[in-house]
């Protein structure tokens, strides 16, 4: 910590200060010192860089940005940030993704909805935004969402017809005089989900991956600043339906934070229980989809089973099935009258997992066909992890000891018993092997946060019936706050702004480790022939729900 | 053989109301044991036990438009669905099927039965793959090229597998193959039927061979553009093959319609039925393989294995039945 801040001083800085215990948080003076900052960063271990994300200030005249930079391997990590001018021609800054490549896709990002040129980024391009936005810039504060879409109707016909023109155009310029061609894998691929990949083959073997994103662009981030502090849970945890729980629990303690609220002990372990029923939810789906990708969906279909158990008891707490809306700022959202009768539930649920445990073993993780498809195949190293940033269980496949469970411990985690699960290889196939192993992990937790939760109870510490929520205050103050959980497919970081007396968000940015993932594909598909894409595709556990938000 | 006769077995058995009773009752079949394995209930409303939700399907799918795409060859398009299934159909002469039918004989008598067998049954993928180049889709291009590569890699085992039983009894006849079988002679065709499966399985684009329609690749292959009444042919054709490899290899290898204590054609189907189960279990509990890895099982595994099975049946006819 002390040499990192040691590295900052030694540029000219408006502060560096401490933020949580594995944060340090500083304010660039000179924008043009941006790349040499980061260099000096890079040579002190801090290799990754987590997201970047601009917040408008208009009256001021400024866009702030932030760059969020971390050292995975030593639990070390920057805030940096630094002013640029906000107009449009002046608003540029200088790429650091030369130096961090794993900053690529989250300057394109800030480019495509801010406009903040990045100067030096090698492929700087529009992306992600619908193309009727491009060169429009709209998580502005000043872009009209009204008059932008009172032109829906003429947007689209613009849309499609570029489309057609293009199409024509490569009718002409894309022949097939020898075996190369050009596939679209997507997006209404019966493997691939709403994303494009643009595979140039030659015959079986590929050449070159372009993924093509943005199919369910939702503006998701810009969304939560039209609705106050509650109604923004229902945007956050809508980044992907899969595991719905972690995203609200991000959110929530990023104004917890900002309101200055500690909840109490019995939230904490509510929110863990939440947590890992929606990881395993997740992981179930995941898990199957593996094998679905190989044209065996049987796996599917037993996943989906048990997982109908672990969804009976988040509807038993919340009433909704998929969409829970169950942690709100300030603790959990409902009070457990019956908690007997709800721990009855998830001991149900975890039953059925237990004995289906033995036949998952048998029959599919030790499948002769699956490992000579996935043995080898498509492998991490550590220097990939840590240079692109591989979040969650694709950098524990790889051996990389990372969980933001146990570097930041957030709600309960601290007291629970828990250790890294990694496996050794980083092949496809201990991609899938990882999700099991985390599986087991999660309903470990489970259990023992339900033995916490009755000692706590019996003791008289925790009332199931009134200390679910502490009381927020209506109007936030100014302020902001970084927070981390681990998501089911790895961390997810978000970046809360709030005014003074505001009752919405000013900005709100979501990290997903998708987007990560997604551009790993660039480099992990090519060299490999045509029946690979899903199942390397499978093997990253992409959804598409918070690559695009 | 009087017309009338001639017309029962085009139109009633074994031709057409057969081989559209055994379409309807191999889909339901299949359908309804993946489901029992999924831990579905599948087909379920129409019928006993759902048994005329295929029924239904088949004839929805006939009144769906027939879509012919604008960039697709339009006579080979829509005439090779219609010449698919009448190719797929013609080996049912050469095959025995029941006691009761030309005394017991295939209605085709020849002595060249296993020859014409392995030559009618293999001409199908490339019709198979003519519907992939006539689509003009890059998927479906692909999809038949994939076909060619299994096909001809395939055949090889295929042949030989179905060459041993000929050579056993020293006769391509396939009703006397079917009766000069016993306990002991299948005993000794035991390895050569186990490759004729393997091979079948990947003649018929099942798992874990069906890299040809992988739809997670290449989006079903050469059945891509397909839709309605064409798309039903070609499902027509491809349950037929089943239906026709699947005799094959019980006549080759298993017996025919010969079983214990009297012979009927009941014999044939529950064997039938039993090829058809293991095909289901094998696809619901294996994910399909790479096409490099299926050339290489077939060309470094299947095929010297073939071959040195020929060695055992002749080792065999030598020693131990001693003719």
């Amino acid at each position: 910590m002390e040499r990192i801040k040691e590295v900052l001083n030694n540029f000219d800085m408006e502060y560096v200060e401490d933020y949580k215990p594995t944060w340090v948080k500083a304010k660039l003076k000179n924008k043009d010192d941006i790349t040499k900052v980061v260099k000096a960063l890079k040579e002190v271990g801090i290799r990754s860089c987590s997201t970047v994300s601009p917040t408008d200030f208009p009256e001021e005249n400024r866009m702030e940005i932030n760059y969020f930079l971390e050292d995975i391997v030593n639990k070390k990590n920057v805030w940096l940030k630094v002013d640029i001018d906000r107009d449009l021609d002046k608003c540029e800054i200088d790429s650091i993704t030369p130096i961090l490549e794993s900053a690529d896709y989250h300057e394109l990002e800030s480019y495509s909805t801010f406009g903040v040129k990045f100067k030096g980024h090698p492929n700087l391009r529009y992306f992600l935004i619908s193309r009727d936005y491009y060169g429009k810039f709209p998580f502005r504060k000043d872009f009209d969402w009204e008059e932008h879409e009172k032109h829906l109707i003429e947007n689209v016909n613009a849309i499609a017809e570029e489309f057609f023109e293009e199409y024509e155009e490569n009718e002409k310029t894309v022949g097939h005089e020898d075996s190369r061609t050009v596939l679209h894998w997507g997006p209404t691929h019966p493997a691939s989900g709403p994303i494009r990949l643009k595979v140039y083959t030659n015959g079986e073997n590929i050449e070159k991956v372009e993924p093509d994103i943005g199919y369910v662009w939702r503006a998701l981030e810009k969304l939560s600043e039209r609705k106050d502090f509650i109604g923004t849970i229902v945007a956050v945890e809508r980044v992907c339906f899969m595991d719905n729980t972690n995203p609200m629990i991000c959110y929530a303690q990023a104004v917890e934070e900002i309101a200055g609220k500690e909840i109490t002990p019995f939230a904490k372990y509510m929110r863990v229980i939440l947590g890992e029923l929606g990881r395993t939810v997740s992981h179930l789906i995941s898990m199957g989809g593996f094998f679905g990708t190989m044209g065996l969906q049987t796996f599917l279909m037993w996943c989906l089973d048990v997982r109908e158990y672990f969804l009976d008891a988040l509807e038993d707490y919340s009433g909704a099935r998929i969409a829970t809306a169950c942690i709100e700022p300030g603790g959990v959202r409902y009070p457990l009258n019956d908690y007997k009768a709800w721990f009855e539930e998830i001991n149900k649920a975890i039953e059925k997992w237990e004995k289906t445990k033995p036949d998952i073993e048998d029959i599919f993780l030790k499948n002769p066909l699956m490992t000579t498809r996935a043995k080898n195949k498509g492998i991490f190293s550590h220097e990939d992890v840590i240079d692109n940033y591989l979040q969650g269980p694709i950098a524990r496949a790889s051996g990389v000891k990372t969980d933001v469970r146990i570097d930041e411990p957030y709600a309960a985690y601290g007291e629970l018993k828990m250790d890294y699960v990694t496996c050794e290889n980083g092949d496809a196939r201990d991609r899938l092997e990882i999700i099991y192993k985390e599986i087991n992990q999660s309903i470990d937790l489970i259990k023992q946060a339900m033995v916490k939760i009755e000692e706590g109870i019996e003791k008289g510490e925790m009332d199931p019936k009134k200390d679910h929520l502490v009381k927020m205050p209506r109007r936030m103050p100014a302020g902001e706050a970084v927070s981390r959980v681990e998501w089911a497919r790895g961390e997810m970081l978000m970046h809360l702004v709030t005014t003074e007396k505001s009752t919405n968000p000013y900005r709100l940015k979501i990290k997903a480790p998708s987007v990560n993932h997604t551009r790993m594909l660039e480099k992990l598909i090519p060299g490999h022939s045509l029946s690979d894409i899903p199942l390397l595709y499978g093997s990253m556990h992409i959804c598409q729900g918070d690559l695009d938000r | 053989m009087s017309v009338w006769e001639m017309l029962f077995y085009i139109l009633v058995f074994p031709g057409l109301l057969f081989l559209l009773a055994w379409t309807f009752f191999v889909f339901y079949f299949a359908r309804k044991t993946l489901a029992y394995i999924h831990k579905r209930v599948g087909p379920h409303y129409n019928g006993p036990a759902g048994t005329l939700q295929t029924v239904w399907d088949v004839f929805k799918l006939l009144t769906k438009e027939s879509i012919t795409p604008k960039s697709a060859d339009p006579y080979l398009f829509n005439i090779i669905p219609i010449i698919t299934p009448l190719v797929a159909a013609l080996p049912v002469i050469l095959i025995p099927w029941s006691p009761a039918i030309n005394g017991g004989r295939p209605i085709l008598d020849t002595d060249y039965g296993v020859l014409g067998l392995v030559v009618l049954i293999g001409v199908e993928p490339f019709l198979l793959f003519l519907t992939g180049f006539g689509s003009h889709n890059k998927y479906s291009f692909l999809g038949g090229m994939r076909i060619l590569a299994q096909m001809i890699s395939m055949e090889a085992p295929f042949f030989l597998a179905a060459l041993s039983p000929a050579l056993l009894f020293g006769t391509m006849n396939l009703y006397e193959i079917m009766y000069s079988n016993n306990w002991l002679t299948t005993l000794i065709l035991l390895p050569g039927a186990i490759i004729f499966i393997i091979t079948m399985l990947g003649i018929l684009e099942q798992p874990p061979f069906n890299i040809p329609d992988a739809e997670q690749e290449i989006v079903y292959g050469f059945y891509t553009e397909y839709a309605g009444t064409n798309y039903t042919l070609l499902k027509f054709a491809e349950f037929t093959e089943i239906l026709v490899v699947s005799a094959a290899a019980v006549t080759l290898f298993f017996g025919g319609y010969r079983g214990l204590f009297f012979d009927s054609f009941w014999w044939l189907f529950l064997k039938i039925a039993i090829l058809a189960l293991i095909m289901v279990a094998i696809r619901a509990s294996n994910p399909r393989l790479r096409l490099d890895q299926m050339l290489k099982f077939t060309w470094s595994w299947l095929t010297p294995l073939a071959i040195l099975n020929l060695v055992w049946v002749i080792f065999a006819k030598l020693y131990i039945l001693g003719v």
